[in-house]
């Protein structure tokens, strides 16, 4: 099921404020090896429930790598294609595990028109039931139109 | 610990600051379709510009460009499976010249990643040949938190091509602590 917009919102119609279509992410085993591999990344947390949970971790928990690619894909998932991140800062917090949905949520804090693009600046949060996974700031420009 | 101990590990710990964490690397492979295909699907990222031409084609990118987020993937080091586990998860056996294994010898064997700021002055296309260098950009002094006391450590990985020119820059930091007196089992929901 994708959710990607196919065409980029104008930035013109862009206002502070503005709630980004929030999506929730069914973390599963799958969901968190799958992204581990592909962003190579094979510290066992992101694929060996046993070693997690040795380590002190409520169950095998989602790299953070992963969890910027899905950041990322949340916000492209509204900017559509002709966006382009420039930063995605985040601060880490509850693990994503098996089982536990992640609610993604995001709101534009500020737009400022540069050269010919429009720089946008957005709250983002990405939560379980356990807490705040990830929250922060990306920043996104848009072509000016 | 007492303090004269705190003083001297502080005082080791602060040699590595502003100083290179581990040689400069190059990328294993060069930015590439099968690897972003890979990303793409098991994020279920459908933005267009990564792999379909004809779109991309028509946006100011005027090609595909590779995931943003997948800056760090393309230059994660060849791993070696076997002992991996023994290594606590390290993908290769760490490099001495890094403040990590010193915090591990004085008991602060705990690690929680505190923050990730990625930055990207450009998007990467196909062939682009990452190198990084990554330097410790700053120790905390000795901290008391909720998960206990330790060290918080930032290094900044600034990645390049070939020639020089900077694509994009990562912050990242972790908090190293002693997991000694505090009931682990709370640490996921740690902030």
């Amino acid at each position: 099921m994708t959710s990607a917009n196919p065409i980029s919102p104008r930035s013109s119609e862009i206002a502070v404020g503005d709630e980004l279509p929030v999506f929730e992410l069914p973390v599963t085993s799958t969901v968190i090896v799958a992204g581990a591999i592909a962003s190579r990344d094979f510290m066992p947390a992101h694929h060996d429930a046993e070693f997690a949970k040795a380590q002190g971790a409520p169950d095998m928990f989602m790299n953070i790598l992963t969890t910027n690619g899905y950041v990322s894909r949340f916000v492209t998932d509204w900017a559509g294609p002709e966006a382009m991140i420039r930063k995605i800062a985040i601060r880490l917090g509850a693990p994503a595990v098996p089982g536990k949905p992640l609610h993604f949520s995001g709101q534009v804090a500020s737009t400022r028109q540069q050269g010919d693009e429009c720089v946008i600046e957005l709250a983002v949060r990405a939560a379980n039931d356990l807490g705040d996974h990830a929250t922060g700031t990306v920043i996104v420009s848009l072509p000016r139109g | 610990m007492a303090d004269a101990e705190v003083d001297e590990l502080r005082a080791r710990l602060g040699e590595y600051v502003g100083k290179p964490m581990g040689p400069p690397a190059i990328a294993p492979d060069p930015v590439n379709v099968p690897m972003m295909r890979h990303w793409v699907d098991a994020l279920d990222d459908r933005n267009p510009v990564y792999l379909d031409e004809d779109v991309a084609a028509d946006t100011r990118f005027g090609g595909i460009v590779a995931p943003p987020a997948m800056l760090q993937a393309w230059t994660m080091p060849r791993p070696l499976i076997e002992g991996i586990a023994e290594r606590g998860g390290s993908p290769v056996e760490i490099k001495s010249d890094n403040p990590i294994p010193v915090l591990d010898e004085a008991g602060y064997v705990g690690t929680l990643a505190t923050n990730s700021e990625l930055e990207f002055v450009r998007y990467l296309r196909p062939g682009d040949q990452l190198h990084l260098t990554t330097e410790v950009e700053s120790i905390s002094t000795l901290k008391t938190t909720s998960l206990g006391k330790g060290y918080f450590v930032t290094w900044v990985t600034t990645y390049t091509m070939p020639d020089g020119e900077v694509v994009g820059r990562q912050l990242f930091r972790i908090f190293k602590f002693d997991p000694s007196s505090i009931d682990l089992s709370k640490l996921g929901a740690a902030r």
